[in-house]
């Protein structure tokens, strides 16, 4: 066996690191949805103890009926978060157990930033580069592509 | 109107069923898995209460069971609000003492509907 073919990672530690990375990739897609679906919903409550007392009964039924459709249709949120989350804990099992994924529920930025940070040092090597860098752009933090990708979120350009 | 607690660990379906509930002129209160309801429940009483199954620290059939043991809740409604629809959970949110088993995602028409039907 030649120097190189000896050097490289073997098949599952590549599909372990991949695995991890994709797990947290979920992770943080889930942390950044959370927050706006929550405030989409106290916004439709704001909104629906505003009008509802000025509404005129014929227009309060087409309130309501609305709102129950904001409310029917908000709940698929819920539901992929938690699909989400059993394809999240099914990738965790791939993940190499040297380095188990820590809990991430209630993590601030610091410490994402650490786990990225750990991830890189060990994806480096590998053929994985691509996976990491999307990682770093959803998530936002850890680099600085990662911030610029953050702050163009919304911008707009004319030429 | 009634005095409600919800209970679930998604932020968004708290959020959610408060506005359902709300909506129809009930009272409601939130708690994020069974330890925080049980300690809310304890502080003050509810007309009703509606949980969520999977949840953190404690889920909500352990929920039903630790409040139907308390002689305060004996006779309220507990009604389970859940994603889980086998017969084996249901029958098992049965035996624990719950009042009725809904499926997400819920109406908000219905849930108001059957709410008020365990009050009476």
């Amino acid at each position: 066996m030649n120097r190189a073919a000896a050097d490289a990672p073997c098949r599952c530690e590549t599909l372990g690191v991949s695995a991890e990375a994709a797990a947290i990739l979920l992770a943080f897609a889930m942390r950044e949805s959370e927050a706006p679906a929550v405030e989409l919903g106290s916004a439709l409550e704001r909104l629906d103890q505003r009008l509802r007392p000025a509404t005129a009964e014929a227009s309060r039924e087409v309130l309501t009926r609305d709102l129950a459709a904001c409310v029917r249709a908000l709940q698929f949120h819920d539901r992929l978060m938690q699909q989400l989350a059993v394809i999240r804990n099914l990738l965790t099992r791939f993940g190499d157990p040297a380095h188990p994924l820590p809990t991430m529920a209630g993590f601030g930025a610091q410490r994402w930033e650490e786990l990225l940070t750990e991830l890189r040092e060990r994806l480096a090597a590998d053929t994985h580069d691509d996976l990491f860098e999307l990682l770093v752009r959803t998530g936002g933090v850890g680099t600085p592509g990662g911030t610029a990708a953050g702050q163009a979120e919304g911008s707009s350009e004319l030429f | 109107m009634a005095r409600i607690l919800a209970v679930d660990d998604s932020p968004s379906m708290r959020q959610l069923v408060k506005l359902a509930l709300s909506s129809g002129g009930h009272e409601v209160d939130l708690a994020t898995d069974g330890v925080e309801a049980l300690e809310v429940a304890e502080k003050q009483q509810f007309d009703v209460v509606i949980t969520d199954v999977n949840m953190p620290n404690m889920d909500g059939i352990s929920l039903v069971r630790e409040l139907r043991r308390r002689t305060n809740y004996r006779f309220v409604p507990l009604l389970m609000l859940t994603t889980e629809s086998t017969a084996e959970r249901k029958q098992q949110g049965k035996e624990a003492g719950a009042t009725g088993w809904l499926v997400k995602p819920f109406d908000p028409d219905r849930l108001l509907s059957i709410v008020s039907k365990v009050l009476t």
